[in-house]
C-alpha cells in the first residue's frame, strides 16, 4: 500500500510541488480538479490548508506539509520532522496605524482572525480577555468597518495590511512549512516514512 | 424538563447495539483471558471516589466531579491506576509484593471528542506493583504484545521509550520551567527546528544543546539505542535509562518479541506521571495508539505505601476500530436460535426450559393470543 500524502490546495502548493519535484518523488501532472490522485508509489489528497493537519491527525493521510501557522491554530497532534523552508511569514497582530493595540482597553478590545484560537490564546498567555471574532477571510476589512479594533493574520510581505491602513504591532508566531507526520504510521510504517523524510530533507536544504 | 432533550444525545457518549456489542465482548474475553494467563488479579473498582483520589497529572482537569450530599467532592473514575494505587497501599497493604492486579471497565473523561477518543472511554489494563523492576517493565510489554497477537492485530508496533532520558537531558540544560515545558512540546513533536527556537538564548551549552536536538531524531530499530548511549554518554540519568531500556529490549529480543519493538526516545508524553519506561502501541490502519503504559514509581507513595510500579492499558474503542479496519474483527454468528413452542402457554415454557437445560439456544414463540 502506498503512502498518502495531504497537501493544500492553497498557497503552499507550488513550494510542495517544487519540492517533490527536487527529491525525485512523483507528483502529479494537472489532473485538474481531482482531489484525490494516485502517482507513482504516492497517493495525493489536495485540502483546505486548515485541514491538512487534521487528515494527518487521523491517520487518513501518513504525511502532509502544513504551515506552522496552521499547526499552532489547529493544535493538532502529529510530528513535525521537518522544516521545509519555504511559505515563510509571521502571524502578527496588526492594528489601524497610529492606534496601536492597548493592554489597558482589553477587555473592551474585539480581535478578529481566522485563527481565532491562536489570537485567544496569544492574549490570554498575557492575562488579557479580548473577544475574539472568528472569521473565515477578509480579515484585514474588519477594523475599517468597525468590526473589530485589530486583527490577528499572517504577513508575508505587509503590503495588504498596508492597504488597509493597518500596521504590525506584535509577532504572534513566525511560521514556514512543516512536513508533519502521522504518529502511528512513523512507527507501523517506519521505513517507507522515514524514506519519505530523508528524500524531502535532502531536497529541502 | 425539555422533551427534546429526551431523543438528543449528549457529547461523547457511546451505545452499541447487538454485533458490535458481541464484537466488544469478545475483544474483552479475549484480552482478560491473556491477563489471567499471567496470573492477574481481577480488581472491580468503585465507579466514583473521592476527588483527591484522581488528583495531580493532568486528570484533574478532565475529571467529572460532583458534590456529595456530606459537601465532599467526588469524582467519576477518569482513569483506573490511581484507583487501583489507592486499593493495593490500603484493602491490600497486608498483600506481600509484587502484586499483579487487572481491571476492565469504562472511565469517564471530559475530552473533546476527536481522533478515537470519547468522553467515556473502555480500557482494559493491568498494574505490576513491586517486584523486580526491568523483570516487571518486560512482563508488562510480553502481556501487551501477547494481547494483539490474540487479538489477531497485523503489524503491531510497540514503540519503547524512557523519560529518564530527556528528564536527564533537561537537567543538564538546567531550563525554567516555561522553557522545560516549551522544549518538550518540540520534542514531543520530534520537530528540531523547534527544539532549536526553543532553545535559543537560553545559555545551553553546545554539546547539551545538540543532544537535544538529536532526540527529535533518535527513533527507529534498536541501532537508536546504540546511537544514543554514544550521543548521551555524558549525561549519567540518560545513560541509566538507556541501559534499563536496554536489559528490558535484549529480554524481549530473546523472547522472540524483536519484531514488535521499536525504540522512540523522543517519547515524553506523561512526564509528570511517568518515571521510567514508556510504551505506546501502534498498528498500521489506525492513526492513533491502541493503548499504552510505562513505569510510575512515585504514584503509590501518595496512599502511603511506596511500591514501584508498572502498568499497561488498550482501548476497548481503539482495538474495535482497529480489527474493524484490519478485517479481523470475529465476525462469527453467534449459534441460530431454534423456536420453541407449545399448545398452551405453560407447554411451551416447559420445552423452552428444557431445551436451555441442555445448553441449546432457543427463542421461545408462545404469546399471548394474536
Amino acid at each position: 500500500m502506498s503512502l498518502t500524502v495531504a497537501l493544500s490546495k492553497g498557497k503552499l502548493l507550488a513550494g510542495s510541488e517544487a519540492l517533490f519535484r527536487r527529491a525525485g518523488l512523483p507528483f502529479p501532472n494537472g489532473e485538474g480538479r481531482k482531489l484525490v490522485v494516485a502517482s507513482g508509489e504516492l497517493r495525493f489528497l489536495f485540502v483546505k490548508d486548515m485541514d491538512v493537519p487534521t487528515y494527518v491527525e487521523y491517520g487518513v493521510a501518513d504525511c502532509g506539509v502544513a504551515g506552522r501557522d496552521v499547526l499552532l491554530e489547529t493544535g493538532a497532534d502529529v510530528l513535525e520532522p521537518l522544516d521545509l523552508g519555504f511559505g515563510r511569514c509571521r502571524v502578527v497582530v496588526a492594528s489601524p496605524a497610529g492606534r496601536a493595540f492597548a493592554p489597558d482597553r482589553a477587555s473592551t478590545t474585539r480581535v478578529a482572525s481566522k485563527y481565532a484560537r491562536l489570537a485567544a490564546a496569544h492574549f490570554q498567555g498575557r492575562g488579557l480577555g479580548v473577544e475574539v471574532v472568528r472569521l473565515a477571510g477578509s480579515v484585514e476589512i474588519a477594523p475599517g468597518l468597525g468590526l473589530a479594533d485589530c486583527i490577528v493574520d499572517v504577513v508575508e510581505t505587509g503590503r495588504t495590511l498596508a492597504e488597509n491602513g493597518l500596521e504590525a504591532v506584535e509577532i504572534v508566531a513566525e511560521s514556514s512549512a512543516r512536513l508533519v507526520v502521522n504518529r502511528a504510521s512513523f512507527h507501523a510504517r517506519r521505513a517507507e516514512v522515514q524514506g519519505l523524510v530523508e528524500k524531502l530533507r535532502e531536497a529541502s536544504r | 424538563m425539555s422533551a427534546h432533550r429526551l431523543a438528543q444525545v449528549p457529547p461523547g457518549v457511546q451505545c452499541f447495539v447487538g454485533e458490535e456489542a458481541r464484537h466488544r465482548r469478545r475483544i474483552e474475553e479475549a484480552v482478560v483471558s491473556v491477563f489471567e494467563g499471567w496470573d492477574y488479579e481481577e480488581i472491580i473498582p468503585p465507579l466514583f471516589d473521592y476527588a483527591d483520589v484522581f488528583a495531580g497529572e493532568a486528570l484533574a482537569s478532565k475529571t467529572y466531579s460532583f458534590v456529595a450530599r456530606d459537601g465532599s467532592l467526588l469524582a467519576l473514575r477518569p482513569d483506573f491506576t490511581s484507583l487501583l494505587a489507592k486499593i493495593a497501599a490500603g484493602r491490600l497493604r497486608e498483600r506481600a509484593a509484587p502484586l499483579r492486579l487487572y481491571y476492565s471497565g469504562e472511565v469517564v473523561r471530559y475530552e473533546p471528542v476527536k481522533a478515537g477518543r470519547q468522553s467515556e472511554l473502555f480500557q482494559m489494563g493491568l498494574e505490576h506493583l513491586g517486584g523486580d523492576a526491568r523483570a516487571a517493565d518486560a512482563e508488562v510489554i510480553a502481556i501487551a504484545a501477547e494481547c494483539l497477537d490474540r487479538l489477531g492485530v497485523r503489524g503491531f508496533v510497540l514503540a519503547l521509550g524512557h523519560v529518564g532520558v530527556f528528564a536527564g537531558l533537561a537537567e543538564e540544560a538546567g531550563l525554567t520551567v516555561e522553557r522545560t515545558l516549551a522544549l518538550r512540546d518540540r520534542v514531543e513533536s520530534k520537530d528540531p527546528a523547534g527544539v532549536r527556537q526553543a532553545l535559543t538564548g537560553a545559555g545551553v551549552s553546545p554539546a547539551v544543546a545538540a543532544a537535544l536536538e538529536r532526540l527529535t531524531t533518535l527513533a527507529g530499530g534498536r541501532e537508536a539505542l546504540d546511537q544514543a548511549a554514544e550521543a548521551f554518554a555524558f549525561c549519567a540519568k540518560a545513560k541509566a535509562a538507556l541501559a534499563e531500556l536496554r536489559t528490558v529490549t535484549d529480554a524481549l529480543e530473546t523472547a522472540g518479541l524483536g519484531r514488535h519493538l521499536a525504540v522512540d526516545l523522543g517519547e515524553v508524553r506523561g512526564l509528570d506521571y511517568y518515571t521510567g519506561l514508556v510504551f505506546r502501541v501502534f498498528a498500521p490502519d489506525l492513526g492513533f495508539e491502541v493503548g499504552g503504559g510505562g513505569r510510575y514509581d512515585t504514584l503509590l507513595a501518595r496512599f502511603g505505601r511506596p511500591l514501584p510500579a508498572v502498568g499497561f492499558m488498550l482501548g476497548l474503542d481503539r482495538v474495535a476500530l482497529l480489527l474493524e479496519r484490519q478485517g479481523r474483527l470475529d465476525k462469527a454468528p453467534p449459534a441460530l436460535a431454534e423456536k420453541v413452542s407449545g399448545e398452551t402457554l405453560g407447554a411451551g415454557l416447559a420445552s423452552a426450559v428444557a431445551r436451555r437445560a441442555q445448553g441449546g439456544r432457543v427463542r421461545f414463540g408462545n404469546g399471548a393470543p394474536r
